[in-house]
């Protein structure tokens, strides 16, 4: 590692290819095929980890240990009819699962697989991922309003609450993060660089989660609720709202919602990764290994607190996000900015 | 509880919660202990003691049941659930039943046709998986023997000859011992009388001509009148 901290730069697709219009689709087509790959593959593991937490088998029956099961899913849920309500209103009902799809997307480019090559560097990369994240708001609430159904709009509705009030924490932690980026990493490259916060730490051998840990704990926790994960997936909470905003699509419309819920598990787990686990900073294998062994082992992580916690109440929600963590990420923050100003 | 006491035993129960869970987990993976029964491909263990409808017992002797076509059973089912019709088959001694129909969605498992039974040719079964297209859906339950039915009747057929035959063979011996009993006894009555005047050879030769054909003769005498009895 010859480079100094502040003249790295990682290749992009564009630099690569030479031509943006053509190195657009293809971008595009690496990142539609990889996560229909990592959706096929999530739902599987999903179900796979929720049985053997209960001791049961899962999935068996189609393909070795049942892998193809999804695919099998998938193709029933493209082949059915999808049924459209009456008294629903039309533009936000169609529009709301492309909102929910479109973003998730546009984010996965930001990411830095590796060291050398990334499909987007921007400076304003974190900015740029949770502003697509606050986008999905708008696509639940339009789903839940659009549908004309008294559960479909309680679900949007507890859902805005919940992911407005834990984007703050969120966003606050990783501000923290990029803080002590901007402290290490000079002020040429940009704290908000998600290629260059896994740099600085590539660089400087140390992971943020161990100058960070509260802020990891409180990014992780609140990741979960931006995901609509249980124990905080109250928007959906089928035993009390049928299927929450979703209620009322059906075939590739909901599957468009499922694969935006689990894309966002693996965004918010690859944020994570390059804001507090070093991105793929690791020693022997390469790059896109550790990045996605990684990535994936918090998605692990996620699945098994969702099939040990059970949900909140709506009170209980709201109490830990106000009281707890807001607080606490604040304070972190503050302690952070003193920190660095002093040392 | 305080603010800070009440997150750190929050957290300690979170911690605490997911290593049970993990611990499921790695029981699952690891040591293979799901608690799925795989139903089709497995079947399950049943309880030694598991009644389920009523069966005919397959004797390991003679490979077929017992049942002698009594209607025992019938007459004292207390849900009119056996129908049986049998009879009389050339050749062999016993009746034999030619169709015994059993309406399992009838039957309350209540075990008074075993306690009647005769010959003991019932038991309970062990099917748990039964299932039938309508209401009035009937089992024969002589269906599994009826191909080797012929094949029963024959062998018992011979069985039941050879064993007449051997019968009147035995018969016909005590019968034939029983004459030359007879006869040596004359003899020997008549040489006894001879003996008196007569030389010592004569009547020494043939006592031991009679002894052991008497002693013949009346052990087979025994074992016929065993038989009989």
């Amino acid at each position: 590692m010859s480079q100094s901290i502040t003249d790295y730069a990682p290749q992009t697709i564009t630099e690569l290819v030479g031509n943006p219009w053509l190195a657009m689709p293809m971008a595009a087509g690496i990142i539609m095929g990889a996560l229909t790959v990592n959706v096929l593959m999530l739902v599987w593991a999903e179900r796979k980890v929720s049985a053997w937490i209960q001791r049961r088998m899962g999935p068996t029956e189609v393909g070795p240990y049942g892998l193809l099961q999804t695919l099998a899913d998938m193709l029933k849920l493209i082949s059915k009819q999808l049924i459209t309500p009456a008294n629903i209103d039309k533009p936000l009902y169609h529009l709301a699962p492309l909102m929910a799809f479109a973003p998730v997307v546009g984010a996965v480019a930001l990411f830095p697989v590796s060291r050398d090559y990334v499909l987007l560097d921007n400076d304003l990369g974190l900015l740029f991922v949770f502003a697509l994240g606050g986008m999905a708001v708008i696509a639940i609430f339009m789903a839940g309003w659009g549908s004309n159904n008294k559960y479909a709009l309680l679900g949007a509705v507890r859902s805005v609450a919940q992911n407005i009030s834990y984007e703050i924490p969120l966003i606050l932690s990783a501000l923290s993060v990029v803080l002590v980026v901007n402290a290490m990493g000079g002020s040429t490259a940009s704290g908000l660089n998600l290629s260059h916060i896994a740099w600085v730490q590539s660089h400087e051998h140390v992971w943020f989660i161990l100058l960070q840990p509260l802020a990891a704990i409180i990014y992780f926790i609140s990741a979960l609720a931006e995901t609509n994960r249980a124990p905080f997936d109250i928007p959906e909470a089928e035993s009390e709202l049928v299927a929450g905003f979703h209620t009322e699509y059906s075939g590739m419309r909901f599957s468009l919602f499922f694969f935006s819920e689990y894309t966002n598990m693996l965004i918010v787990s690859m944020l994570a990764v390059v804001l507090f686990l070093g991105g793929w900073d690791g020693p022997l294998l390469p790059g896109p290994a550790w990045f996605f062994l990684k990535s994936y082992a918090l998605i692990f992580v996620m699945m098994w607190v969702r099939w040990t916690f059970p949900r909140l109440r709506f009170d209980q929600l709201m109490t830990f996000c106000w009281t707890v963590l807001i607080p606490l990420s604040i304070l972190n923050l503050l302690a952070t900015a003193l920190a660095i100003s002093v040392l | 509880m305080g603010y800070f006491a009440k997150l750190f035993s929050g957290s300690k129960s979170l911690v605490s919660g997911m290593g049970v869970t993990l611990k499921e987990l790695v029981g699952t993976t690891a040591q293979h202990k799901a608690v799925t029964l795989q139903y089709p491909k497995e079947k399950p263990v049943l309880a030694p003691a598991y009644r389920s409808a009523i069966k005919l017992i397959r004797f390991e002797e003679t490979n077929s049941h017992d049942c002698v076509a009594c209607k025992a059973c019938e007459r004292i089912c207390p849900s009119f659930c056996i129908k049986l019709d049998g009879g009389k088959v050339e050749g062999i001694k016993k009746k034999r039943v030619q169709t015994f129909e059993m309406d399992f969605a009838l039957c309350s498992l209540c075990g008074l046709c075993l306690d009647v039974c005769p010959t003991a040719t019932l038991e309970y079964s062990k099917a748990y998986d039964e299932a039938g297209y309508n209401r009035d859906w009937r089992v024969d339950l002589v269906a599994e023997f009826r191909d080797y039915e012929e094949e029963f009747i024959r062998k018992q057929r011979a069985i039941e000859e050879a064993a007449a035959a051997e019968k009147a063979l035995k018969a016909e011996q005590a019968k034939a011992a029983k004459e030359k009993a007879a006869k040596a006894k004359a003899a020997k009555e008549a040489a006894a009388k001879d003996a008196a005047p007569k030389d010592d050879a004569a009547p020494k030769a043939a006592k031991e001509d009679a002894a052991p054909k008497d002693a013949s003769g009346a052990n087979d005498g025994h074992t016929d009148a065993e038989d009989k009895s």
